[in-house]
């Protein structure tokens, strides 16, 4: 057997078991349980793009500061992250703009902040991102990156059908639906580039992956709790 | 502990291998009109034949008892036993024929052989590993010697067009709500066994049965495929039962089999991710398995779950699939047996080849895998 691909399909197996996990609770917490089953009100929706919104402001910000954790010896990794930051970092406006289409508040928008799931969410992902060569946060990434890929599409037209929103409406969630999925072949490749030697960060990639999962449910479980 | 050898297997389906234009020559058409999703919906499903325990006048030929009779005495000829020796009975289906009493003593009854540990599993496609495992665990112990396991359906009665015609108008009858029109296509009827011994047969082939996993998700999921309520939603639906008179339930659709499509895609992440921590526990590799026997087909696991197995080193390499869904129909908890009487029949095994069954349950979420070696005794 050739050993990096087995240590990286070790990872991905660990990684999809906590996703697989993650995704079917998901349909539990009570929000995306009304979606699903068709009862959202357009409030609802407001109150979704408002607590994201913090999050993925955030999220290109610990991708930039785990960059900036990433030293020399790994130069090509720090610059896919630098990439991966700066392909992300403003997409927060695509969100706000659905969000005041759909008759959200600009005043409330910009005075924003954190639910308390989102406040620890973020204090987690900035103090993985501050650790030297944080890589654990590959699994991060595989489930925050996954929500994108797998659920965003069934999410923004579910949204969609529901309010009678057009695809402008819910650009946010189609935008992320198309465009995740380049960022799982790049976690696999990143894999398999040798980082897996570090013994160990196997191991932490996947608790980092179980440790996010689970306070991203806490984000949604705390729609609206300031 | 003892071990647990399958040692031999027998299966009864009724009536002809029946086409997919003769359908609804048999099951009928919901107000005599034809539904427009048929051909789609076998196109989708890819089953090409089936057998149904009814006839084309409706009649009905056999009940569930009878056929999972018919197999438990095919497979304890396969294992070169007789009946009398069988001490436990352990029985699966999604519907026996009787509300009250239990299936295992109407398929004992049916027997009619001595007095035996009896079990019976009511529950979708997974009783069949339910069954299965009560009987494993049994020779394991040494409470039993000879155990039979059979799994039976009679899907067909469900499919009548008076089950439906309080629920579709006649307007809808050409295109009647997919919840209820694809299992009509897709469910048929038919009946498998296994005998499970602690020792293999002293000539041919046995299956050892190295591990049998299973696990429920209900707690993350309603139920997809239900009869006895007419709504999967635990807010409106209620049980057939809290109507005030069985007809009462009838006329309000509680009465018909139906199923959940997209609850039932949610859940295939859910199996994969129950397939790799078995991976993971048991250790074993998906290029060591010899033949991956899925309740289940390669078709309808996509393209992106495809993907996800191969990155995650899970893939089963395709021509390893063993499955006779195309010929024999789904028959729910029937299946798995159906598959392992075809696999010893017409595979040349060989010792020491692995087997890999899977069978995920869409009634509420249920995933149970079972791995098995291949033993033979010399005068193979």
């Amino acid at each position: 057997m050739n050993g990096p691909h087995t240590a990286s399909q070790s990872v991905m197996r660990q990684l999809i078991i906590t996703w697989a996990d993650f995704e079917s609770r998901l349909l539990k917490v009570p929000i995306i349980e009304r979606i699903m089953r068709g009862q959202l009100r357009l409030d609802d929706y407001r109150q979704i793009l408002l607590n994201h919104r913090q999050q993925v402001i955030e999220g290109s910000r610990w991708i930039a500061r785990a960059a900036s954790s990433i030293d020399h010896r790994y130069a090509e990794l720090r610059s896919t992250f630098i990439r991966h930051a700066n392909t992300e970092h403003r997409d927060y406006q695509m969100l706000d703009e659905n969000y005041l289409t759909v008759g959200g508040n600009k005043e409330r928008l910009l005075n924003s902040e954190k639910n308390i799931g989102s406040e620890a969410l973020s204090a987690w992902m900035f103090h993985q991102a501050s650790q030297p060569n944080p890589f654990d946060l590959l699994g991060a990434m595989f489930i925050i990156e996954g929500l994108g890929q797998k659920f965003a599409r069934t999410f923004a037209q579910k949204i969609q059908q529901q309010l009678n929103l057009s695809e402008e409406q819910v650009s946010f969630y189609l935008y992320h639906a198309d465009h995740d999925e380049e960022h799982i072949g790049e976690l696999e490749a990143t894999l398999q580039s040798g980082i897996l030697d570090d013994e160990g960060l196997a191991a932490r990639i996947a608790k980092t992956a179980r440790v996010t999962a689970r306070l991203y449910l806490l984000q949604l479980e705390e729609l609206g709790n300031y | 502990m003892q071990d647990a050898y399958i040692t031999g297997a027998g299966r009864f389906l009724p009536g002809p291998a029946l086409s997919n234009k003769e359908i609804e020559d048999y099951i009928g058409c919901i107000h005599g009109q034809p539904s427009a999703f048929r051909a789609a919906t076998l196109r989708k499903n890819g089953i090409k034949s089936r057998h149904y325990a009814i006839d084309k006048n409706g009649n009905y030929l056999y009940t569930n008892a009878l056929m999972a009779a018919e197999a438990v005495k095919a497979a304890t000829a396969d294992a070169k036993r007789d009946l009398a020796s069988i001490q436990l009975l352990a029985t699966s289906t999604t519907q026996g024929d009787l509300l009250v009493p239990g299936f295992a003593s109407a398929v004992h009854g049916e027997l009619g052989i001595p007095p035996l540990e009896l079990a019976s599993f009511q529950s979708v496609c997974a009783s069949s590993m339910m069954a299965f495992k009560n009987a494993y665990l049994n020779i394991k112990a040494g409470e039993n010697e000879v155990a039979a396991v059979c799994g039976s359906e009679f899907s067909s009665r469900w499919f009548r067009p008076g089950f439906y015609e309080s629920c579709v108008s006649e307007n809808e009858a050409r295109k009647p709500p997919i919840d209820l029109d694809f299992l009509r296509w897709t469910l048929s009827d038919g009946a498998g066994a296994v005998i499970v011994e602690p020792k293999p047969k002293s000539r041919g082939v046995s299956l050892q049965c190295d591990w049998v996993e299973l696990k429920s998700f209900a707690d993350r999921f309603d139920p997809c495929m239900y009869a006895g309520t007419n709504s999967n939603s635990s807010n409106t639906g209620k049980p057939w039962s809290h109507y005030q008179t069985p007809q009462h339930a009838y006329q309000d659709g509680a009465m018909a089999l139906r199923q959940d499509f997209e609850l039932l895609y949610q859940m295939f992440p859910v199996w994969l991710g129950y397939y790799l921590s078995l991976m993971e526990k048991h250790q074993f590799s998906p290029g060591n398995i010899n033949y991956f026997l899925p309740h289940y087909s390669a078709r309808s696991l996509g393209e992106e779950m495809k993907k996800l197995m191969i990155s995650a080193g899970a893939m089963i390499p395709e021509e390893r699939w063993f499955n006779n869904l195309t010929t024999v129909g789904n028959t729910g908890s029937a299946s798995i047996f159906l598959m392992l009487e075809e696999l010893l029949r017409s595979a040349e095994l060989k010792p020491g080849q692995t087997i890999l069954c899977f069978v995920p349950e869409s009634g509420r979420c249920i995933a149970s895998f079972m791995h098995l070696t291949v033993v033979s005794q010399e005068g193979n």
